[in-house]
């Protein structure tokens, strides 16, 4: 399985490599991306399911999951099946990208399927992919300010008004619902117990 | 005297097409170079409605978040809630009852076959053919009618929980739907009788908009257009879900990868749908259709009058949600466009701290461009069919 190569060749360079859900993420230095992201490909990893940009400001560090930097990009990538030798393998690299210079390579060259969603990232979470052969916004409105996936952005909502002055404030709200603050019940999100019928 | 032209010369030109265009199948825009009538380049702009499905998500319960999975994909929505509802389950830990299973499969495939009927109905349009239209609507509106019985929507079913099913089917579903299949079979037969083979929708799709399998590959294209260039890549057999390693049914290839390929290989889905239905309503057997575990799954309705206990549950349940135990999941699925997944990230808490939707649509429009080069402007309006995107699938 070109999973299993996957895997060994990442514990040879010496990257990090978790497995969790039947995912194998491998982390990938942010100057050596690209010529990891080659070697993949030549390893058979022949398509490029999806660019997926996550904002991780705010994420719990009890949970187990460290992340060095504020923003992650994870690449899915396939062995597609049905397709020459492909096995249907599928890693799930990923590349962390700071804050203060949100910048990484393209992967458009090896795969030209990369090209609208690394715009999509770019348009919602502002890193910059460089040698994109077309970097502009792709959902936004091109005259939009900010980008909008970014955690700190805000949600543009208001809250409810009740007589008296009194009101719900929703981000308040759901403070409560992340587990972490006391919300509005005091409930802090915990596993219920109760017989299972 | 106007003194003749030493040569002929045409001017190139830029075109803009849409967003509001009765052939681009909602809102896409799409600015086009052409050379007289050839098409030297075609540049898809979208987003035009993008609603941020992906923020708000963030900021609802994972079972809230069901009422907005179907509203990205309209018309196979039963995929968008099945693939949200794959990735949390794993994320928690939840076994569906195989009841629950079958009836996944058997209402998936349904509304797979609806959206196969909106696609051969709008796509012949596109060509000129305004009969199938017709009837592929009527059949299309007693799917929608069974779909209203059982889950109360035509359209956003939000029939899908996580850990199962909202409620059991009535007791008299599963006879409608064989009815339904019965007269089916040769519905599709006449459809097919109604353009394959026409002269005219020979002209038309015969080699035009020809995508071999590399570029195909290269650019991302997946479902039924892939299937079309002849890879043969199903999610339904590559990474079975629900149990479809155990259904019989085969995966329509084309040969060429041309608009005809595209269209017909959709026909013959349709008719493998149907197989499938037909086995999974054989399975059908009495049994649970929820996930028992109390820390996810609602209660049973009948419970809420008689149990103070199912009363708080509930009430909690779709208040403040559940707790899902930090991790990302994420589960392919094929959706009547190609695949589909949700990749979901949790952070301990009720709310999702990430979800991603890997939309067919938007993956397959990249291959417009490669796909409509050097043809004429008229057939840009059948590939684009062809391909069978649904905007709210590309812009979520």
């Amino acid at each position: 399985m070109r999973r299993d190569e996957a895997r060994a060749y990442a514990l040879e360079k010496g990257l990090a490599v978790r497995e969790a859900h039947d995912l194998l993420h491998i982390v990938l230095p942010l100057d050596g991306l690209k010529a990891h992201m080659a070697a993949f490909k030549a390893m058979g990893f022949n398509y490029l399911a999806d660019v997926i940009g996550i904002d991780y400001q705010g994420y719990p560090e009890e949970t187990g999951w460290e992340h060095p930097e504020r923003f992650a990009v994870v690449y899915e990538l396939v062995s597609l099946p049905g397709y020459a030798d492909g096995d249907g393998s599928r890693i799930y690299p990923r590349v962390y990208v700071p804050e203060k210079r949100p910048e990484l390579d393209t992967v458009t060259d090896l795969w030209p399927s990369a090209n609208f969603p690394e715009r999509e990232v770019y348009d919602l979470f502002g890193l910059v992919f460089r040698g994109h052969p077309d970097l502009r916004r792709i959902l936004m409105p091109e005259d939009f300010e900010g980008h909008p996936l970014r955690k700190d952005f805000p949600l543009g909502e208001t809250p409810t008004l009740f007589n008296e002055g009194r009101y719900i404030d929703p981000e308040a709200f759901r403070a409560g619902l992340r587990g972490r603050e006391k919300g509005l019940t005091g409930w802090r999100g915990g596993r219920r117990k109760g017989e299972r019928r | 005297m106007i003194p003749e032209p030493k040569e002929l010369r045409t001017e190139e030109m830029l075109l803009n097409m849409g967003p509001q265009h009765p052939s681009t199948h909602g809102v896409l825009r799409l600015v086009v170079r052409l050379a007289g009538e050839e098409v030297l380049d075609v540049v898809p702009h979208i987003g035009y409605l993008h609603t941020g499905f992906e923020k708000t998500m963030e900021n609802r319960t994972f079972h809230q978040n069901l009422t907005y999975t179907p509203r990205m994909d309209y018309l196979h929505s039963f995929a968008h809630d099945l693939a949200y509802a794959l990735s949390v389950e794993k994320l928690v830990g939840a076994e569906v009852p195989e009841r629950a299973r079958v009836i996944r499969v058997m209402l998936n495939e349904l509304s797979r076959i609806a959206s196969h009927l909106i696609f051969v109905a709008t796509g012949l349009l596109d060509l000129g053919a305004m009969t199938p239209y017709f009837y592929a609507f009527r059949e299309r509106e007693t799917i929608l009618d069974l779909f209203e019985w059982v889950t109360g929507q035509r359209f956003h079913h939000n029939y899908i929980r996580i850990g199962g099913l909202k409620e059991d089917l009535p007791e008299e579903f599963p006879g409608e739907l064989k009815k339904f299949l019965d007269t089916f079979d040769h519905r599709v037969d006449d459809y097919q009788g109604l353009f394959v083979g026409s002269p005219i929708f020979e002209g038309r799709a015969r080699n035009v908009g020809v995508i071999p399998p590399e570029v195909a590959i290269a650019y991302g294209l997946t479902g039924g257009s892939l299937r079309a260039s002849g890879v043969n890549y199903d999610v339904r057999k590559a990474y079975p879900y629900c149990g479809y390693e155990t259904y019989d049914f085969e995966v329509p290839l084309g040969e060429r990868g041309d608009t005809w390929d595209r269209m017909v290989v959709r026909l013959e889905e349709m008719r493998q749908s149907a197989r499938i239905i037909r086995q999974a309503l054989e399975r059908l057997e009495p049994g649970p259709i929820r996930d028992p575990n109390p820390h996810f799954s609602f209660p049973p309705k009948e419970l809420l009058s008689s149990s103070m206990e199912a009363v708080i549950f509930h009430f909690k349940l779709a208040t403040e949600g559940f707790e899902v135990p930090p991790g990302e999941a994420y589960v392919p699925t094929e959706s009547a466009r190609g695949e589909l997944g949700y990749y979901v990230v949790a952070d301990g808490g009720s709310l999702p701290f990430r979800v991603k939707v890997r939309t067919p649509s938007f993956f397959n429009l990249q291959s417009l461009p490669e796909a409509a080069r050097g043809h004429f402007f008229q057939d840009l309006v059948a590939i684009l069919a062809s391909f069978d995107p649904v905007l709210g699938d590309v812009d979520r």
